[in-house]
Formats: structure tokens, C-alpha cells, sequence
């Protein structure tokens, strides 16, 4: 869309002064092209995603290095590299992203770093498209390296220069933890001058060994907790901790990040002038400025998201120095464990204690039910053929009780109605391994579903092993081309024509091939009878079997379409439609509805993949072209 | 100023244009704005909603009862929406329906339009105008999206000057589409300055 990509120009064409309205994930990629950052590395992962596709569009002409990962490891790894070669890297993340690489970050926190380094993690309070809401924060104490909080999307691009050089200090890799909020927030930020990034790497032998032999490691765990200590005593000029308000005022707040904003956002709502320390850098804590604080108020309230982290170093700082001042926070119940900081909770949460009064106006309390709109799969989307046809496979043989085990893309979706092919989804990649579980311990059918990004990602590891044990197994790989669900990311198997700036293309039927699979066949998903005889098939054999259902993600073939300046839609004939409502029940497209007792297709909506044309959708024909509209 | 301002709607209905029109022109009149948008699961077909929040805030998150005016591009999403709007507040809503797939595949239909306006009107200030007929009108559907933000306008209940708003769609649209959206503007605009008339007399 032109909207998105005349902001990408501004990112790169912006002035310093310059101000400009920008997601906060925009506001990161200006600042790691302010930042002068020679390679950037990435795999796509929402609330994350927008940085990529940025860097992607605009980073060479910053001068950058930009790579679309396979995975977060080897993203991490690939940033470390550069490092090594003395160059500024940068590499971000999802929050479950930083689970894959941790393997990583674990050990290159005792090795040190070269060149700056800053690891991106995009947290994801409340769970809007992840399947925990783990805090990442964590990892910053369990490989002791340093933690940055911004808190909107000025602080995101500034902090994140701050971070390279808190990470060129004591050759560290610094954590720099956003959440959905701030990743995904609107705000006004000013431009700085942008850094031409240097380019002309080398690793230079001799010096500091990067081998993590354990007689190395050894000696460096004692060098990080030194680094970590020294980083602890600095004060950083005030940039990126500060206190506001009454210094007098009997409580104190401490927060961070996105909880900081909701509770600015209530304090100046009911006027409390109460002091708060607002800390942008929270590991290691910086103690000075967190005792200074503890000294002057009798009850400190910790705000932040999503764990109690903050808390539970300002609860070990009062436990020695100062056992007058009352903690509260999460531990006790002051503020909720679970999900991010609501206004509402919050604000009802203090009242008691600052003793104010919500005088609001209450919301409308609904008193009809209404029906539920979940997400689902596009018009047009050839998952949605898929799920049809394997359902209708299982129908037709028979099977009683498959075991559905499902992965991380657009097509987790089939876990909705009418589907339900669903039972089992954890991480990138499980839906083979947990499969492949199933057959050792059930003679239940197992299908895996996976789609060709989360299948190079982590999927083949994962087939490697079914097929190595001879598990009776169908694995569905639904290959759209793209990282669909992340805005549409190329992958090793996107092909080269819509891509710039690669030569090659992976082909998974090569790979899948390779591994010696009992039976294996590609298919067009729009081509339903094609489609379910390779599943039926599929699921007759005794071993691994693979079906890789290929077909471009409709939102590309929609774009393409409409480029080359023909749009499809089709149509219901009512004197044809005998209301058997087939279509909407069990292939469920959105385009379809049912008005007036016959089925209608949205012309707006529709995508013209016709698929609903075919007879296992609509046996009674009736579901025909139409004249392009506009 | 201090304006919360809920936009809802389906994925691929122009939500988030809708909302970034919307700050980008409270910016050029010089006010402080935080806009916040949350891509859920679905690439399109989900419920949408965009906070915009104009004034002194620092949370992305209007408070459940603080939302001032609610801009519905549909609905049974306006409807949702307006869990979150106290009572007596201000809605505009597109009337164009689009059936949730949960209604078909339990052969249901669209709850009644009539029906729906009605106990929205009963609590809320309700301007409705569809559209998606608008739009279609002055070129392509798909300039929804813009055929409300007139209306918003003409209706006095979204107070963005005229000017900074076409001039926002001048940025984000170009040739053909940006014809099509600024007949769209005007033609929601005049809508909203007559059903703002009909308020004026229905009270008077």
C-alpha cells in the first residue's frame, strides 16, 4: 500500500528536526539508521514485524545490511558475527523469537562482544498474537546484559542509540524490550542527524578468544558480573531514568515501559502530584538512583509490565537498606499478575490508596449477545481449500478421531469453526515434532499442518526425526510463498521474481524429497479433487507422507491482480441456489453470507479464487463468474 | 482539546487510513496526538478497532467509559464497540452489513438492522449514513473509509478542520484514488451537514 511506503521514504529521507507521526516500530528503524547500523537481522514475528519490512525496503539505501533470517538463532548469530567483525548489528525479534535464540545470547553475553550490538525483543502483554505473554526481561537478568525500556515511540528511537552505546561500553549485547504498545503506538517524534553506517568489516585473530571452551567461559562469568556491575553505577546523564512530581509526597511510584504511560495517564486524570521514577534502564538496576528514591517516600508502588522484575529488586533494595518503606506492586496484589496494565484496573487499583473518586461514566453495558467476528482466513486464502479438503478426506475414509497438530501462521486459523482442524499448537515448528510424539504413544491418524516458512524455520529438524522413526504420519505443508501472517516476508522459498537482491530460491519439495519421506506429492489447493486425492492417498500410507499444498497467499495474488488490472468476483444465481448452504457451512468463505434465505457473495469481499464454484462446495452449479465491478 | 475517538470495523475496511487521516490532520492543527493500532491474528476479515487519542495523554489505551465519539465502519462492530463508550455519547456508523462468518455456518442471518440502530439510538447520539453506497458513488467502494470521515466532519461531532484533512489525503492518496476520495469527502461532508440540521430541529 503507497500510504505505508511514503512513510518508509520519509524514515530515510527525513531531516533532523524534522517531526514526524510514527508507529514505534518506525520510529526503531530511524533509529537504528540514525544509529549508523551496519547489518540488521531479523525473523518476522508481530508486534515486531513493521521494523523488518522497513529495513528491508529502505535499508540499503541507508547503507545497512539487511537479512530476513531463517530464524531468530540464526538471526542472533548472524548480528553476533558482524560484531565480531567490529560492526554495529542489530537483530529484533518477537518475544517467543528470543526463546529460539537464546542458545545463543547465553553464551555471547561471557564472550563479549566487538562492534555494538543491540538485541530487539517485541514483548506482547494481553497475548493480541502470541500464544504467552512471556516478559523478556528475564533473559536480560539470566544472561546479565543490560535492559532498555522505552516507553513511546521518541524514547524508542533515541533509547535504542543510547543502547549501542551502553553496549560499546563494556562490550556487551544490550536487550532493548518493547512491548505491543509501544511497537504498535502512534506519536510525534523529532528526527536526529542519521550516522553513515562503516561498513568494511574484519575479524581480527589474536586478542580475545570467542571460542566458549569452559576454560574460557570460566574466567569471562567473572568478567560479566564486573560489566554488570560498572553499567549498574552509572548514572547515563539523566537520558534515560528520571523523576518527576512531589519529592515530598508519601508515595512513590517506580515504572517503566508502556505501564508508565497508563499510570502518567491516571495520576494527571485525579491530579495526584505523587514523585515518580520513570527508569529506562532496568537491568542491572540502577541502585543508587533506586536507594536516593526509597529514601524519601514511606510506600513505593511498582508499576510495570508484565512481571513482577522491577519489583522484586526494589523489594531486595528496601529489605536491606530500608525496612520502613512498604513495597506493593504485583507480589502482593496491589496491581494483577496477568495481562498488560489497564486504565481501568489500575485506576481503581489507587483509588483506595490515594484515596480519590472514579466519578466516571460507566460504559454501555451491552445487553444483547451479539455473534462473534474471530479472525479468520482471507477470501481467496488456498489454506481455507486445504482445511476443506482434508476434512473432507478424513470424512471420506472414515477416520475416526485424527489427531490435528497445528503450527504458528495464518493457518493456526483453522482451529476455528467450521474447521476445527486444531488440537495441538505450541511453537515454530511443533506441529511435526508433537505429531511425530503422537504415533509412539496412539494408533489415532496424525496430520501436522505447517506452513513453508515455520517449516525452514523449524519444521525440518522436525521431519528429519518422523521420518528417522518411521512415524505414520501425514504432514500437510501449506506453502503460500510468503511469511504470510507477519505482512507477507519473503523466505528461502519466496520465489526470486518477488524479490529484490536474491539469487536463489529453495524448493521444498527438494528438501522434503531428500529426507527419503514415504510418499510425497505437490498439489494446487484451488484444484480441490486434486487436492483431496492427495490426502486420501496420504493418509492410507504407513509412513511420513507429505502433501505440499502450493499455492500463492491470496492477498499477493490480489494485489497482482488488481495491478495488472483484472478483478474477479463471483456470483450466486438464486434460481440456481437450492439453500443447501454447503458453501457457508462448511467451506465458511467471509465473501459468503446468507440473506434472505439464499446464499449471496460480497462482491467487495470476494476474491475471485472460485473455489466455491467447484462442485464439492456447490454441487447445484450455482455460483458462476462475474462482470469485473469496481 | 482532550478527544478519545474509537474507530471500529472489519480488517480490509480502511480502519487504520481512517485513523491515521484522522491524527495526521489533528497534528497539522497543532494538537498532541497518540494513535494506537493493534494487528491481531487475521490479515483481514477480524474485527479492527484504532484508538486515537487527541490531548495531553501518554497511554495508546482509552479507558473503558472515555471515549468521546465512535466511528463504526460497520454495525454489528460498531456495536461491539461501544462496550467501551459511556452511554450518551456520540456514535457515527456506516449502515453497509457484513455477515460474520460465526452467523452463516449456523445458517443465520444478520440481526436486524432496524433493530440494531434502534437500541443504539435509544442510548447513544446516533448519525448513520452507508458509506459504502457513497463511496461507490464517487468512484470505488473502497473510499469508505474517506465517505465517513466527511460525514464525521460535516455532522460538527469531529472537530478537524476541513483544509488539514484534505490536505492529508493529499499525502496518502494520489492520482486517480485521490480524485475518487475527495469527491467522497464532499459528498459525506454535505450528508453530515444535513443530518447535523436534522439534529438541530429534532431538538428544537
Amino acid at each position: 500500500m503507497r500510504l505505508f511506503m511514503s512513510a518508509y521514504e520519509t524514515l530515510l529521507s527525513g531531516k533532523p528536526g524534522d517531526k514526524l507521526f510514527l508507529l514505534g516500530n518506525e520510529a526503531i528503524a530511524r533509529g537504528a539508521i540514525e544509529a549508523g547500523v551496519a547489518v540488521a537481522t531479523t525473523y518476522p514475528g508481530t508486534p515486531s514485524s513493521e521494523v523488518g519490512d522497513i529495513l528491508y525496503e529502505i535499508g540499503a539505501e541507508a547503507g545497512m545490511k539487511f537479512e530476513f533470517s531463517v530464524n531468530e538463532k540464526v538471526a542472533m548469530e548472524s548480528a553476533f558475527a558482524a560484531s565480531l567483525a567490529g560492526l554495529k548489528s542489530f537483530v529484533f525479534m518477537k518475544h517467543v523469537g528470543l526463546n529460539v535464540a537464546s542458545d545463543v545470547l547465553m553464551s555471547i553475553s561471557y564472550t563479549g562482544i566487538r562492534g555494538p550490538m543491540v538485541i530487539m525483543s517485541a514483548d506482547d502483554p494481553s497475548m493480541f498474537s502470541s500464544q504467552n505473554e512471556q516478559d523478556n526481561r528475564y533473559y536480560a537478568h539470566f544472561a546479565h546484559v543490560p535492559l532498555i525500556e522505552p516507553s513511546n515511540p521518541q524514547e524508542a528511537k533515541d533509547f535504542l542509540k543510547v543502547a549501542f552505546e551502553i553496549s560499546k561500553m563494556e562490550s556487551l549485547p544490550v536487550i532493548f524490550r518493547t512491548t505491543t504498545r509501544i511497537s504498535h503506538m502512534r506519536g510525534t517524534v523529532t528526527l536526529s542527524p542519521v550516522s553513515a553506517p562503516n561498513l568494511k568489516g574484519r575479524f581480527a585473530k589474536g586478542g580475545r578468544s570467542f571460542v566458549s571452551l569452559p576454560s574460557n567461559s570460566y574466567d569471562y562469568k567473572d568478567e560479566l558480573i564486573d560489566k554488570m556491575r560498572r553499567i549498574g553505577t552509572h548514572d547515563f546523564q539523566g537520558i534515560l531514568n528520571r523523576s518527576e512530581g512531589d519529592r515530598e509526597s508519601r508515595i512513590g511510584f517506580i515504572s517503566s515501559g508502556e505501564a508508565y504511560n497508563v499510570l502518567r495517564d491516571v495520576l494527571d486524570k485525579h491530579q495526584v502530584n505523587a514523585e515518580v521514577l520513570k527508569l529506562g534502564i532496568t537491568n542491572p538496576m540502577p541502585e543508587n538512583i533506586a536507594r536516593e528514591f526509597l529514601s524519601r517516600h514511606g510506600t513505593i508502588i511498582v508499576v510495570e509490565e508484565v512481571d513482577p522484575i522491577i519489583e522484586s529488586d526494589i523489594r531486595a533494595i528496601a529489605d536491606v537498606g530500608f525496612p520502613e518503606v512498604t513495597v506493593l506492586g504485583k507480589m502482593d496484589g496491589t496491581v494483577p499478575m496477568s495481562h498488560e496494565t489497564s486504565p481501568n484496573t489500575l485506576e481503581e487499583a489507587l483509588a483506595g490508596i490515594l484515596d480519590f473518586n472514579i466519578t466516571d461514566r460507566k460504559p454501555y453495558k451491552q445487553e444483547q449477545e451479539l455473534p462473534p467476528r474471530p479472525p479468520v482466513l482471507c477470501a481467496g486464502c488456498p489454506h481455507r481449500a486445504t482445511y476443506f479438503a482434508v476434512k473432507r478426506a478424513v470424512k471420506m475414509l472414515k477416520l475416526d478421531d485424527p489427531v490435528y497438530s497445528t503450527d504458528i501462521g495464518c493457518y493456526s486459523l483453522g482451529n476455528y469453526e467450521p474447521f476445527s482442524e486444531a488440537d495441538i499448537m505450541l511453537e515454530m515448528g511443533s506441529s511435526i515434532g508433537v505429531g511425530s510424539g503422537f504415533t509412539r504413544a496412539t494408533d489415532q491418524r496424525v496430520i501436522s499442518f505447517i506452513g513453508d516458512s515455520t517449516f525452514f524455520h523449524a519444521g525440518i529438524p522436525a521431519l528429519v526425526n518422523a521420518v528417522n522413526n518411521n512415524s505414520r504420519m501425514l504432514v500437510v505443508i501449506m506453502d503460500n510463498d510468503v511469511t504470510a501472517m507477519t505482512g507477507r516476508q519473503p523466505n528461502p522459498g519466496t520465489p526470486v521474481s518477488q524479490t529484490a537482491g536474491r539469487q536463489k530460491s529453495q524448493s521444498i519439495e527438494n528438501i522434503v524429497r531428500s529426507l527419503g519421506v514415504d510418499s510425497l506429492k505437490t498439489v494446487d489447493p484451488y484444484d480441490l479433487k486434486e487436492t483431496l486425492g492427495a490426502i486420501m492417498e496420504g493418509l492410507k500410507n504407513e509412513g511420513v507422507s507429505v502433501v505440499i499444498a502450493k499455492r500463492e497467499c491470496a492477498i499477493l495474488r490480489d494485489n497482482r491482480m488488481r495491478k495488472e488490472g483484472h478483478e474477479v468476483k463471483y456470483h450466486v444465481v438464486p434460481e440456481s441456489c437450492s439453500s443447501c448452504f454447503n458453501c457457508v457451512e462448511n467451506f465458511a468463505c467471509p465473501a459468503l453470507s446468507i440473506s434472505n434465505g439464499k446464499v449471496t457473495i460480497d462482491p467487495v469481499l470476494c476474491d475471485g479464487c472460485g473455489v466455491c464454484s467447484q462442485p464439492y462446495v456447490c454441487p447445484f452449479k450455482a455460483i458462476e463468474v462475474s462482470n469485473v465491478e469496481n | 482539546m482532550k478527544t478519545n475517538i474509537l474507530l471500529a470495523g472489519v480488517g480490509g475496511q480502511g480502519v487504520l487510513t481512517l485513523g491515521l487521516i484522522i491524527s495526521r490532520a489533528a497534528l497539522e492543527q497543532g494538537e498532541n496526538v497518540i494513535m494506537s493500532e493493534i494487528h491481531g491474528l487475521a490479515q483481514r476479515g477480524g474485527s479492527v478497532t484504532v484508538e486515537v487519542r487527541i490531548g495531553n495523554f501518554r497511554a495508546p489505551i482509552i479507558p473503558d467509559g472515555d471515549v468521546d465519539l465512535t466511528i463504526g465502519m460497520e454495525p454489528l462492530e460498531t456495536m461491539r464497540s461501544l462496550s467501551r463508550a459511556p452511554t450518551g455519547s456520540r456514535v457515527i456508523m456506516s449502515t453497509e452489513k457484513l455477515a460474520p462468518v460465526s452467523l452463516s455456518i449456523r445458517h443465520e442471518e444478520y440481526p436486524d438492522l432496524r433493530v440494531l440502530t434502534e437500541s443504539i439510538s435509544d442510548n447513544f447520539h446516533l448519525g448513520t449514513i452507508d458509506a459504502v453506497s457513497v463511496a461507490r458513488k464517487s468512484g470505488s467502494f473502497r473510499a469508505a473509509n474517506i465517505a465517513i470521515l466527511g460525514f464525521a466532519i460535516g455532522t460538527g461531532w469531529l472537530n478537524l478542520s476541513l483544509e488539514c484533512t484534505r490536505n492529508q489525503i493529499r499525502t496518502i492518496f494520489s492520482k486517480k484514488s485521490l480524485e475518487i476520495n475527495l469527491k467522497a469527502l464532499e459528498a459525506g461532508l454535505e450528508m453530515g451537514k444535513s443530518a447535523q440540521q436534522e439534529f438541530v430541529e429534532r431538538l428544537a
